[in-house]
């Protein structure tokens, strides 16, 4: 729907009109310029005045130039071509221009097909019903360029064509090179019969102009496509034929019908349509309607553009919202799913838990309780065990008197380790230092040999014979009574043999 | 497109501010909804898991008590579990010194206090320092008072140390008055509950 249209096709005599969208045509009749027909014709716009118009032209009041225009572009090349326009059809309010190629040698300049109504007169009147309907008027394109359309379609490959159209008693030729429009032109008929001999005459004839006006190469062979679905260029196809300078071919109407998707019937009661089908749906390259003309339209499609875009916004705000709102709703079923495993879940906990004795802390701390508990009630060092040892080493030194003795249990639990410290004196000291130390070395040597004992060190020695310390005393005669006590302590390590 | 005719678009244009506004408000508010419900889920999820955790724990917590339940219950009714018993540990004092043949005992009970994070693990473990002043006839009374003390020990004690200090230098006499004295520490362990540390 997006792509309705009214295609007209207008001449001096009627018009016909077109309803036309993608893959559906329907012909709305044909409107004699007379007074009834313009009331017809104004009934008929009236109902379809909310859809696009293109008005296809085919009047013998035609003009076409072909130009090789400097290229420039923007607002310069709009000044040129206008003032171009101007200088060729001086007075035409219906006029157009084609930027159809660029030179590909020299100053590579734009090559432009120009082409103007010089008699617009019987078209006003038609004009008129539109603009009063305010239909959006997209275009005015002469036939030769819906013709040139159906060459496309029919894929004509051919660089010299000149296309014979026989619609309206009249026969039209239109002359393309490379498929673009270089000329047309309309030879009027008076009579249904007039022109069945002089169709290759005039097609000749347009030869020789084109050729004269170096439109057409001298050398190029002209291949001609008869288009006459009422079968009236036989005779004319059968002249050209022998005529070597010319390659022809008929269009069948039946290659007509499908490559234009109309059935056959539907185009032998209308071949009208043929032109109007083949442009349907495709840009105007070539539009003769004035600016002011197409106002209408450049509305319309402002309209059409912000109502796609206004229903775009909308569609996808909507979609969306579609989908978010469905992620909320999936979020939710997924919660109510897992409210209800967890419920399932605790009910099964409970049932567990139930069976679990009354107990202030948890079965984790309880059996971490008992492990401390464990771990703490590992017996320590023996203290029998630790005075038996040292007992030893003692008896192996009678000189040595015990002061006092000191241990303490290692902070490990693990180990039955025992520090201890012997605090002693030395019995009958007679001031031999020397001898002394000897006696103690030889203790702590005692010690050391018990299994038990390990690491002895002398902690507190009775003299310092270092030589930061001040050192003094007195010496005693041999066989003296003994003097004062010498005290010394020693540390070491207890640790209980493996058993 | 030529330029716009604007005058003649106010409502195409109204309709695209429509469409715009009606979009943004349907986005925002199941955006809204969306969140929510996300927030809700990942709470639903966490839920769950806790649950499913709980449920899965059980199990291995019915192991644990089966395992240690009893000795638990053993040692709370021994007094490892709960407040101190101060009167308890200085009864079994005076029991073991006179099973061991001590003829008097000085003792002294430090404040409770927490035990080293070593040995508590986790657990509310606390420590009372007891110091025990004993005399002795001989070196051997401490083992078999220790030995004596551990024996009737109303709760979990270890020995931390002793320190054994001869009296005077007099020569040996053989009669019975004690001439070493020695000064022991003991640590009584005990775990706090929730129930007596509640006012």
């Amino acid at each position: 729907m997006l792509n309705r249209q009214l295609i007209l096709l207008a001449t001096p005599r009627h018009i016909g009109m077109l309803d036309w969208r993608p893959g559906h045509l329907h012909w709305l009749g044909q409107h004699a310029a007379n007074a009834a027909g313009m009331a017809t014709f104004a009934q008929l716009v009236a109902r379809h005045a909310h859809l696009p118009a293109v008005i296809i032209v085919d009047s013998v009041d035609e003009d076409y130039r072909g130009e090789v225009l400097p290229h420039v572009q923007g607002a310069a090349r709009t000044a040129l071509v206008a003032r171009k326009l101007k200088q060729s059809f001086r007075n035409a309010q219906f006029a157009g221009a084609w930027r159809q190629a660029r030179e590909t040698t020299g100053r590579r300049d734009d090559r432009y097909l120009f082409a103007a109504l010089t008699d617009h007169e019987w078209l006003v009147p038609w004009l008129a019903v539109l603009q009063r309907e305010g239909v959006p008027l997209a275009g005015i394109a002469p036939m030769a360029i819906a013709c040139q359309h159906l060459l496309a379609r029919l894929h004509v490959a051919e660089p010299h064509v000149l296309m014979a159209c026989r619609l309206h008693d009249s026969l039209r030729l239109s002359y393309y090179q490379d498929g673009m429009l270089r000329f047309s032109r309309l030879i009027p008929g008076e009579t249904p019969t007039q022109l069945r001999g002089e169709a290759a005459d005039e097609i000749a004839k347009t030869q020789l102009y084109l050729t004269g006006q170096r439109i057409l190469p001298r050398d190029a062979r002209l291949h001609v496509l008869l288009l006459d679905p009422t079968a009236q260029l036989d005779t004319a196809y059968a002249a050209l034929t022998a005529d070597p300078a010319f390659s022809v071919r008929r269009i069948e109407v039946t290659e007509l019908a499908r490559t234009l998707h109309i059935p056959d019937d539907f185009l032998l009661a209308t071949p009208e349509t043929v032109p109007l089908a083949a442009i349907a749906g495709k840009a105007l390259p070539l539009n003769l309607a004035p600016t002011a003309l197409l106002q209408r339209h450049v509305e319309y499609r402002w309209r059409r553009t912000l109502h796609a875009v206004a229903g775009c916004v909308a569609l996808a705000g909507l979609a969306a919202t579609a989908v978010l709102w469905l992620r909320a709703e999936s979020l939710k079923d997924d919660i109510y799913q897992l409210d209800t495993q967890t419920r399932q879940l605790d009910v099964r906990y409970q049932a567990v838990a139930r069976t679990f004795p009354r107990q202030d802390i948890a079965p984790e701390q309880l059996a971490l309780t008992v492990g401390v508990a464990q771990a703490l009630e590992r017996p320590g060092p023996a203290v029998l065990a630790l005075m038996t040892a040292l007992g030893t080493a003692l008896d192996g030194a009678p000189n040595v008197v015990l002061e006092q003795l000191h241990w303490a249990a290692g902070d490990a639990l693990a180990d039955n380790t025992a520090t201890i410290r012997i605090d002693a004196t030395l019995a009958s000291f007679d001031g031999n230092y020397r001898a002394a130390m000897q006696r103690i070395e030889h203790f702590m040597q005692t010690l050391a040999s018990v299994p038990s004992l390990h690491a002895v060190q002398l902690r507190s020695s009775p003299v310092d014979t270092g030589p930061d310390a001040r050192l003094a005393g007195k010496t005693q005669a041999a066989g003296a009574a003994p003097g004062q006590a010498v005290r010394f302590s020693v540390d070491l390590l207890y640790r209980e043999d493996a058993p | 497109m030529n330029r716009p005719p604007t005058a003649a678009l106010k409502w195409p244009l109204a309709m695209v501010a429509a469409a715009a506004l009606l979009a943004v408000l349907g986005i925002s508010w199941s955006w809204d909804a969306t969140r929510s419900a996300a927030a809700l889920h990942a709470q639903a999820v966490q839920a769950r898991t806790a649950a499913e955790t709980r449920l899965s724990h059980s199990r291995a917590q019915q192991d644990l008590i089966a395992a240690h339940l009893a000795d638990y219950e053993a040692l709370a009714a021994r007094g490892f579990v709960g407040a101190e018993n101060r009167l308890a540990w200085i009864e079994a004092a005076q029991v073991a010194a006179r099973a061991s043949g001590v003829p008097a005992l000085e003792y002294r009970l430090d404040p409770r206090a927490d035990a080293p994070s070593a040995l508590a693990r986790g657990l509310p473990l606390k420590e009372t320092r007891m110091t025990l002043v004993l005399p002795l006839l001989v070196e051997t009374d401490l083992a078999r008072f220790l030995a004596a003390l551990e024996q009737r020990a109303p709760g979990i004690q270890r020995v931390r140390g002793c320190t054994i200090t001869r009296g005077d230098d007099a020569p040996f006499e053989a009669v019975d008055r004690p001439r070493l004295r020695a000064e022991c520490e003991i640590l009584w362990f005990t775990v706090s509950t929730q129930r007596e540390s509640a006012p």
